[in-house]
């Protein structure tokens, strides 16, 4: 473990205060307007003149090599332009991005092999969708089908013909290591008791109501692309998808449309938009390739972990928790674009808001003729939250107990922060017993548990679930390298965030973003906590969004960092600003610039505040009066800046591969508490109460905040409850359309969620904010098996797998009740 | 590879094109369409009101959500040709940014929607529902909406969105 | 996902329908379109010819005649489930809607179509087996009459003809002395049951006379429960005969096994909504005393 004396000093030039002007306020969004009158411009409302559409034709097989295409038919349709298969589009487009050490090789369209049902065979454009899928009907394909792998314990045993990426190794495991974190053998030999469990948690996906989608045009005049697309990333690498395309970087410029949701899943969309500006070099005319369900539900590229794990936990009688060991499975399907990024997250803060001593994790990430992973809302760390959480439940229950004490028993104390956890990452600050008191308070728990006994004893199954889970902010790409075995050239160690600021001769003030709107609300945070640094009115702040051309580096919003990021970056830059207002206010009014300061969109004499110029008036001596203005040659005309905000405080992974380093240290926390009853005859279940605390720092926008736990913690009912990409043993997916793909609605959704809060500030971030954009849904599966558990226990059942289907909970209430005779 | 800038084709050329006359947001609007153009598409490409969204085009996500002679209906399960003659109304028609429609504000007021996809699909079903029923309970609006899935909210605020819509255009009645 | 090309043909009047569907046989019937339109987008079905009869208005209408009540074929699913006359003379219609679809579905969606469209767990199926209903099919030789019980036979199949066209739906209306319950249970509520039960019974002297226990959702179509009827009819109206009953639902149906729904899962169904479909009808009677 590493020494605390390497835990790089704090940047945090803004510290936490009593009282705001503006943040903490539960602001009004500035979204909202355009959005609410249906003005907002989402990637299916681009339309360009000549614009033409483009559809694919999707592989019905899930495993195959592609022998003979006809697509005579399909081209003489009347309104296609072209049909294009894999190997023609090689000839120009290259492979698509990819992370994975050593590269899987992935085309936007298959070339010799489809590897997964949905994979794209061919693709039309046409004057119309219509038209183009007409035309899909019409292409004929001669497939030679190969075994079928979808069972991930059968995947690592792949041989032959079933091994999806021969070029990569003689089965289909992708990734095979073990990590060992701190003294797991001698921890383990001090154990009382070994707490064992299998868990299975399913395959689901973000699936947002909005497809991904791409509009593209090459202009063959330049040389160069543009794309209009729901993608993030293209200010951090964006390139990338310019070298699949063959062209140098500065020969694409990705510009940001309105997303419609992404929850990760849009967090880089390099496939939707490579496809789309192949076919529009193809045509000569813009392209618009927008999903459709289908063809996002069986090819997005953006399923979610899909693991079984085999856990132990090593425990004391008395109930301290010293060791955990996990050997996990995880299906990423048919490609491997992040690499195992997924469990890199994880490994943040495996261990929970517990002092556990060690960590030994074994993988084998596999592949399977299915939809490949990419980020889902906690991307990985949400299932070892579920596994930590279960198995504490576990142990509870053998030991005989309270769910309560003994997560408080083994909590991380408040005066032990900053806190290493074994595998090297930090935990900045927090308070855990305060989170968990807040949230026994706010539902009432004691009241509950009184209920309980007397609707218990009415025959009904009533269950409080308790689960205190950690939610990681701000990633640094530090996390991804412990997977590779060799360097690879991709062992980045910048994750920056970036924005663009200046002030217009009139006093307005412009903010550019380098990353897009998903639904999070980075117009709001930008305005407020700007209005907040230059004493301003949010009605005179602008906020836009760059393209890849006009941008700066911007990983963008993803494991909740880009409130954070974003924060860093813009104080950063009204910093510069302001310096250079005062500068220019104290040479006009005669004064010292230490006896100045902001205050009501001004600046004025401390103490004297009638003394002042407005922030409008400096603004114009700035841009047109430069002579009035000291010789210093740094006090250019204008009032502009943009400002790189790296991580605020990350390091290296040990040389020795002993540790992972800090990668992921802003902690937010959180304890949720929901009330169930299971109807035991129909295994239906139904929500009497759900209360959630989270400690996510000082908030800029509590109201939206509250926005992000309640629609999480839906998303994370979704995913207890409701939701599996089920592919059967053909590996066809049997719910591709939302029928069968169940997404909770208001009657799933427990009607009055109680949201509270505890902050503890970060003393690393600007104001001390932490991301919270995730959280709900990395507590809610365990807080939620935690109470239909609870529900059942006058049955003795125990829940280790997901989706806790009707169909399923009835089983186990079936098996347990036969076997009682 | 074969291609073509352009082709004249627009469509099955064997297929008769139908003349329709649709009053759109108070505009009647004449079109030639082709009898399979989806009520969404003609709504979003023929007439650019693409504030009405598409999310799965099999009824099931409501983003498509318009009214149709006052009452609501999944766009993208109605062909254009079967609104011949009737009076359609989309989002566009609820309101504009400094005159929104109570519903517009509350939503607006409690946060009720973060990426805005299903927005519009939502306020059609909600203002369907207060005109049916102006004292809707959190229950009835709970249900009316049942039909309308977003991914971002958790629907809360959403509820409590039109439960204050609702105090509100009962007040100004 | 668009659909495939068609023809369309914009009917006036039922002589109208009945021309196109005797000219095209391939012709389908558009009405609400909700089920139809669906699996047009997903091109399930790539019919060459749809027969518009939406604006066939007199084939829309709810009315009391002869004892009987008459439902147009094109009235809205919205319309039946607010009407009070459903309300009063089929309870099992008006319950059966609590769980149907959604508002904007039920809008455009018809009795008619649905019914004609006969998926294996849909609600009014079951609803119109239990109530006796009839259907009205008309076809260019006339009219005729064919009892729910013999109208679904199978998998999306019905015996109404090609040439044919349902005009209404026509349930005795409810009697005294009969009491009635729906009971579903779904994935999510509005979708298609996993399973449900429709139960109409009736009860003189403490015992019950008559019975109809229909399933949806446990076998290619809605399912007549007969051994569960044969033990309840003439048996005392208590709770171990409604216990016997459930068991008899259980073990009569055959159902299939889906990742929503194992077989046994739907037994399970079967077995604990036809107990609650029964106790709650059996309240029912002893409250229409």
């Amino acid at each position: 473990m590493p020494l605390k004396a390497h835990i790089p000093e704090s940047r945090q030039t803004e510290k936490p205060r009593d009282s705001y002007k503006w943040i903490g306020k539960d602001m009004k969004r500035v979204e909202d307007p355009r959005l609410l009158v249906g003005r907002g411009i989402y990637a299916d409302d681009v339309n360009l003149p000549g614009m033409c559409h483009s559809a694919i034709l999707r592989s019905p097989h899930a495993h195959a090599r592609i022998i003979k295409i006809n697509k005579s038919k399909a081209e003489s349709l009347p309104g296609v332009l072209c049909v294009m298969t894999g190997a023609e589009a090689e000839k120009e487009t290259g492979p698509l991005p990819s992370w994975a050490n050593p590269p899987v090789h992935q085309y936007c369209i298959a070339k010799d092999k489809v590897l997964h049902v949905g994979e794209a065979v061919a693709a039309v454009v046409a004057e119309t969708r219509y038209i183009a899928e007409d035309a899909c009907d019409l292409i004929e394909v001669e497939y030679e089908t190969l075994p079928v792998v979808v069972d991930l314990e059968e995947a690592r045993n792949s041989t032959g013909d079933a091994v999806l990426h021969p070029y990569r190794g003689e089965n289909n495991v992708a990734i095979s290591r073990t990590l060992t974190f701190g003294p797991v053998e001698d921890d383990f030999a001090k154990a009382d008791r070994i707490i064992e469990r299998r868990f299975r948690w399913p395959r689901s996906g973000g699936t947002p109501i909005e497809t991904h989608g791409a509009v593209a045009t090459f202009d063959s005049g330049t040389g160069k692309f543009t794309i209009q697309a729901n993608t993030s990333m293209y200010n951090f690498c964006g390139w990338m998808i310019a070298q699949s395309l063959g062209v140098p970087g500065h020969k694409l410029n990705i510009i940001p449309t309105l997303a419609g949701g992404s929850f990760g899943a849009k967090l880089f969309s390099h496939k939707q938009c490579v496809l789309a500006a192949t076919l529009a070099r193809a045509v000569g005319r813009p392209v618009k390739f927008m999903e459709d369900r289908i063809d996002n539900t069986t090819g997005s590229d953006s399923h979610a972990s899909d693991r079984v794990y085999y856990a132990s936990l090593a425990v004391k009688n008395d109930g301290t928790l010293l060791s955990l060991k996990t050997r996990i499975i995880d299906d990423f399907g048919a490609y491997l674009q992040f690499g195992v990024g997924t469990h890199g997250n994880a490994l943040s803060q495996v261990v929970g808001p517990y002092t556990i001593n060690s960590v030994q994790v074994d993988l084998e990430a596999v592949f399977t003729n299915k939809c490949q992973q990419g980020a889902y809302r906690g991307f990985g760390s949400e299932v070892a939250n579920f596994v930590i959480e279960r198995l504490v439940d576990a142990t509870a229950q053998e030991l005989d107990l309270d769910v309560v004490e003994i997560r408080r028993k083994n909590f991380i104390q408040p005066d032990q922060f900053p806190y290493l956890i074994p595998t090297g990452n930090m935990y900045d600050s927090g308070n855990y017993p305060a989170v968990l008191d807040e949230a026994l308070k706010l539902s009432s728990y004691d009241s509950w548990r009184e209920k309980q006994v007397e609707l218990r004893k009415e025959g009904r199954y009533v269950g409080i679930g308790v689960a205190s889970c950690q939610e990681r902010s701000v990633w640094s790409t530090t996390e991804f390298w412990m997977w590779n075995l060799e360097p690879n050239g991709g062992e980045w160690t910048s994750s920056p965030d970036s924005v663009s600021l200046k002030i217009d001769p009139t006093g307005k003030a412009y903010i550019t973003l380098n990353s897009p709107f998903w639904g999070n609300s980075p117009e709001t945070v930008a305005v407020q906590v700007l209005a907040e640094q230059l004493t301003i009115d949010p009605s005179d702040i602008e906020v836009t969004y760059s393209d890849s051309d006009h941008g700066f580096n911007s990983a963008g919003p993803s494991g909740s960092r880009f409130t954070v990021m974003m924060t860093g970056a813009l104080v950063g830059a009204a910093h510069t600003l302001k310096e250079k207002l005062l500068r220019i206010a104290g040479h006009l009014m005669e004064a010292d610039v230490a006896d100045l300061e902001f205050r009501d969109g001004a600046v004025s004499l401390k103490g004297a505040p009638e003394k002042r110029l407005t922030i409008a008036e400096l603004a114009n001596t700035a841009h047109y009066f430069r002579l009035d203005l000291p010789k210093d040659i740094d006090l250019t005309s204008g009032l502009d800046t943009s400002h790189v905000y790296d991580h605020p405080v990350t390091t290296l992974p040990a040389e020795d591969n002993s540790h992972m380093g800090i990668f992921y240290p802003i902690m937010g926390h959180m304890c949720h508490i929901p009330v169930v009853e299971v109807d035991i005859e129909t295994g239906e279940v139904s929500f009497l109460d759900y209360a959630a605390v989270h400690d996510c720092g000082t908030m800029i926008n509590p109201m939206t905040l509250k926005g992000h736990v309640r629609g999480g913690v839906v998303n994370g009912i979704g995913s207890t409850l409701l939701e599996h990409y089920h592919y059967d043993e053909n590996g066809q997916l049997q719910n591709a359309l939302f029928t069968d793909y169940l997404l909770p609605s208001t009657l799933e959704s427990p009607p009055n969620m109680k949201v509270g809060h505890v902050v503890t500030p970060s003393p690393f971030t600007e104001y001390g904010i932490k991301g919270g954009g995730e959280g709900g849904r990395m507590g809610t599966p365990p807080a939620l098996t935690s109470a239909i558990e609870d529900a059942l226990k006058p049955l003795g059942i125990t829940i280790d797998e997901l989706p806790l289907s009707p169909n399923r909970l009835r089983k186990l209430i079936r098996d347990a009740q036969s076997s009682d005779g | 590879m074969k291609k073509r800038m352009s082709n004249a084709g627009e469509g099955s050329e064997t297929v008769k094109k139908e003349q329709v006359s649709i009053t759109v947001n108070g505009k009647e609007c004449n079109h030639e369409v082709e009898p399979r153009l989806l009520l969404s598409d003609f709504l979003r490409d023929h007439l650019r009101l693409t504030g009405t969204h598409v999310g799965c085009e099999h009824g099931v996500c409501g983003a498509c959500t318009v009214l149709i002679d006052g009452k609501s209906a999944r766009s993208c399960l109605t062909f254009a040709v079967m609104a011949d003659g009737t009076d359609i109304k989309t989002i566009e028609s609820l309101g504009t940014p400094d005159n929104m429609h109570p519903l517009q504000s509350a939503f607006w007021e409690k946060h009720g929607l973060q990426c805005g996809f299903c927005t519009p699909g939502m306020l059609m079903t909600a203002f369907e529902l207060l005109e049916e029923k102006p004292d809707a309970s959190s229950d009835d609006i709970r249900e009316a909406l049942s039909g309308n899935l977003c991914r971002c909210t958790g629907y809360q605020t959403i509820v409590e969105a039109v439960e204050l819509a609702a105090k509100n255009m009962r007040s100004e009645a | 996902m668009k659909p495939a090309s068609f023809n369309y043909i914009r009917a006036k009047t039922v002589d109208e329908v009945l021309a196109a569907l005797n000219e095209h046989s391939d012709a389908k019937i558009l009405a609400g379109g909700q089920s139809l339109i669906a699996m047009m987008n997903l091109r399930l079905v790539k019919p060459e010819y749809l027969v518009d009869i939406n604006h066939i208005s007199d084939l829309d209408y709810i009315r009391l005649e002869d004892n009987e009540l008459a439902i147009g074929a094109l009235t809205r699913h919205s319309t039946a489930a607010s009407s009070d006359l459903v309300r009063e003379n089929c309870p099992l219609m008006a319950a059966a809607y609590g769980y149907i679809a959604h508002k904007a579905v039920r809008n455009r969606g018809t009795v008619g179509g649905n019914v004609c469209h006969a998926d294996p767990a849909s609600e009014n199926p079951a609803v119109a087996i239990a109530s006796e209903a009839k259907m009205i099919l008309r076809n260019s030789n006339g009219e005729r009459k064919v009892a729910a019980d013999d109208f679904f036979i199978g998998l999306y199949e019905t015996s109404a003809n090609q040439n044919e066209l349902l005009t209404e739906i026509r349930i005795p209306k409810a009697k005294l002395g009969q009491g009635f319950s729906f009971q579903e249970v779904s994935a999510r509520k509005g979708d298609f049951a996993i399973v449900c039960v429709a139960a109409s019974i009736k009860i003189e002297n403490e015992t019950c006379s008559e019975a109809r226990i229909v399933a949806s959702g446990v076998g290619e179509k809605a399912t007549r429960l007969t051994t569960a009827e044969e033990v309840i009819k003439n048996s005392p109206a208590n709770s171990e005969s409604i216990n016997l009953a459930a068991n008899e639902a259980r073990t009569f149906i055959d159902p299939p096994s889906d990742f929503h729904a194992d077989s046994e899962y739907r037994k399970d169904l079967a077995f604990t909504l036809t107990k609650r479909a029964l106790e709650e009808a059996y309240e029912q009677c002893r409250g229409r005393k």
